[in-house]
């Protein structure tokens, strides 16, 4: 349809295109995408707007946004928020430092890496969950371990509060930000290193000036995938997080569940929809900036 | 352009080169390199002077890019010493050795522009910025890439990436400038304009450059000498015109003058001659004075641009003209000669007088032009 209003300067002009054979054969192989578009994503996410602008007489309001920026429920927003940007910096952390290993490797050691850091990805999160909650609790293996080292102040408490929900989201997240980044990094030409080296570059240098940067479009990607992915994530924060650790998801759950209030839901949905968009903007702003930034220094 | 930002040492180099050089000798001396069993270079030596453009020029395995990497440091040698002016490199990493490298896939930064390509090195030399601005400018006036500063690598031809790779590796005025293969991945038409732009900067700025290659007409053009070499070793280090001329094994004048080779005994040393009896046809040929004694089996080695075709019955040997093949300026002429094995003897005559298949014609050469080699050397 955009392609139609948009090449069409004479009103006359789309009767033709659909005249012709071409376009009608065009629309027939459109046609299953755009039903599943239609009914899998446009429609849903339609009716949840719609929803979320109902008041419970019908009429229209902001009522379901107001609240859900206001008091507790904007808590849990910001606690979300900076859940996610946690996990994502840790995913990212972890992430780097994995990848990079992995790729000093030999092909069938990084094999064999790679395929140990995706297999937990193939186990339910709820089932990882709960084995986090076992290695993690007072008397744990992680707790236990440090106790017999005679840490000072073990055992911690790692179950419950924001350290768990980050241990939790973060494991759940490292496979992609490895997976992500292990690619980007197999991309890296390591004849640049060599040709940075031969220049006169040390090794820290190399790293940050050669290494890092071409890895920036990854690094921003993976980060960007985390924090998002995060951003809805339910299970692990619900059940390793204590009543301050609530995020957006459980919320919603808790809103349809327990209350049966489908229209404050569908305005945290949309909410969370938002933050999802508005994160990729930032991205997207913050590349174009850095380009233009460059291309005025040069000049 | 020879004021080059910073005060040159001046110094008077004989044989035409400039007077200031901003390079420095480099000399390799009985350096060694094996992988497992393979011996990649076997004792190498050479002495290259400040402002001289060296080529290491072999086919593929002969140990010319593993000798360069010793140069560079990306691989140590198993032993030997090499010396960049007067300061032994053998056992520094790649960034302390200074030195300047081109690569045949340019490797420019992808994420910087081309001023920030070519200002990288001098940024890591902790230079001013005002500077660094100057000297990047003036560099790429040189390889005449003004006003492509602000544009990234992608957005440039291949050999306008290796102009800039090329002022990358001389912005910061390297002693050593090494280049691998640098135009191989260029077309012949580039190429050929590269390496006269190559030249003249190297000549202009008086840089040390060693270059490889596998193409004998890049080598004889740009260089002033030339390491050939086969098997690890170096076959012989000389001008291009000495190479030519006076090749020192079969393999040099196979290589570079693509010799015919006829099977001969040492007749006896006349004056400034050497006599030769040819095995196949029996008669007799002057060569350029070997002193080698009488008796000793040969190999009589002669350029196809250097013999003629003269009557039959006169000359060293006699034969049929079996091909005639015109290549513009030239007829490429295939002849085989009486008593003579299979191959054929090939000769290179100005177009317009060439011989025509199927007629007989003696062969004849300057004795200067006919080079001998005992037997037993190099099979």
């Amino acid at each position: 349809m955009a392609t139609l209003t948009g090449t069409a300067p004479a009103p006359a002009r789309p009767r033709r295109l659909l005249a012709s054979r071409r376009t009608r054969a065009g629309i027939l192989y459109a046609l299953p995408v755009v039903v599943y578009l239609l009914v899998l994503f446009v429609y849903p996410i339609f009716s949840t707007l719609f929803l979320s602008l109902k008041s419970t007489d019908g009429s229209l309001t902001l009522h379901w946004y107001a609240d859900a920026l206001t008091g507790v429920n904007l808590s849990v927003l910001f606690t979300t928020i900076r859940i996610s940007a946690e996990t994502a910096l840790f995913s990212l952390v972890f992430g780097f430092l994995l990848a990079n290993a992995i790729t000093r490797l030999k092909p069938l050691w990084a094999g064999l890496a790679m395929l140990i850091v995706v297999v937990p990805h193939f186990i339910s999160a709820l089932v990882r969950t709960y084995g986090w909650i076992i290695m993690l609790g007072d008397q744990g293996l992680v707790n236990q371990a440090l106790a017999h080292l005679w840490v000072p102040g073990a055992p911690y408490q790692l179950l419950y509060n924001e350290i768990g929900v980050v241990i939790g989201t973060t494991s759940v997240m490292l496979p992609y930000t490895v997976l992500l980044l292990y690619g980007v990094m197999r991309g890296v030409d390591r004849r640049l290193l060599a040709a940075a080296a031969s220049m006169g570059a040390g090794r820290v240098t190399i790293f940050l000036r050669v290494y890092l940067p071409l890895l920036a479009p990854g690094l921003a990607s993976a980060g960007l995938l985390s924090f998002i992915l995060s951003l809805g994530y339910y299970i692990t924060p619900a059940l390793m997080g204590g009543p301050k650790q609530t995020m957006i998801a459980s919320l919603i759950n808790q809103q349809v569940m327990k209350q049966n209030q489908w229209n404050g839901a569908a305005a945290e949905g949309v909410i969370l929809l938002l933050l999802t968009f508005a994160g990729l903007l930032l991205v997207k702003l913050v590349s174009s900036l850095g380009a233009s930034r460059k291309k005025r220094s040069a000049s | 352009m020879t004021e080059f930002g910073v005060a040159t040492p001046s110094i008077t180099v004989a044989g035409g080169r400039p007077a200031t050089a901003t390079g420095k000798s480099l000399s390799v001396v009985s350096v060694r390199k094996t992988y497992g069993d393979v011996v990649a270079v076997d004792e190498a030596s050479m002495e290259i002077a400040a402002g001289e453009f060296v080529t290491f020029l072999g086919a593929s395995g002969s140990g010319k890019t593993t000798t360069l990497m010793m140069i560079a440091g990306f691989c140590e040698p198993d032993s030997g010493t090499i010396t960049v002016g007067d300061r032994d490199v053998t056992r520094l990493a790649p960034q302390k050795r200074g030195l300047g490298f081109v690569f045949q896939q340019y490797l420019l930064f992808p994420h910087m522009t081309v001023h920030e390509n070519v200002a990288f090195p001098l940024t890591l030399r902790g230079v001013p910025k005002d500077e660094i601005r100057r000297r990047v400018g003036e560099t790429l006036e040189i390889a005449g890439l003004s006003g492509f500063g602000g544009r990234k690598p992608r957005e440039l031809s291949g050999g306008q990436q290796q102009r800039v790779a090329l002022c990358r590796a001389l912005v910061y005025r390297p002693p050593v400038i090494l280049m691998d293969e640098p135009l191989g991945a260029l077309d012949k038409k580039l190429r050929d304009q590269l390496q006269v732009e190559i030249k003249a900067i190297q000549q202009e700025l008086g840089l040390t450059v060693i270059y490889v290659t596998h193409d004998q007409e890049e080598a004889l053009v740009m260089s002033d000498r030339i390491a050939v070499m086969r098997d690890g070793l170096i076959e012989q280090f000389d001008t291009p015109r000495e190479l030519f001329e006076r090749p020192k094994t079969p393999f040099v004048a196979d290589f570079l003058g693509a010799a015919n080779f006829l099977p001969g005994r040492v007749l006896q040393n006349t004056g400034e001659h050497t006599v030769v009896r040819l095995d196949q046809s029996g008669s007799l040929l002057n060569a350029r004075r070997h002193d080698l004694a009488s008796g000793t089996p040969v190999t009589v080695a002669v350029q196809p641009g250097r013999i003629r075709a003269c009557a039959a019955d006169e000359g060293f040997c006699t034969g049929t003209v079996e091909t005639a093949t015109y290549v513009g300026t030239l007829v490429r002429a295939g002849v085989r000669v009486d008593g003579g094995d299979a191959s054929l003897l090939r000769l290179e005559v100005p177009a317009g007088r060439g011989p025509v298949t199927g007629e007989r014609v003696g062969i004849t050469a300057d004795p200067d032009d006919v080079n001998l080699f005992p037997t037993e050397q190099g099979g």
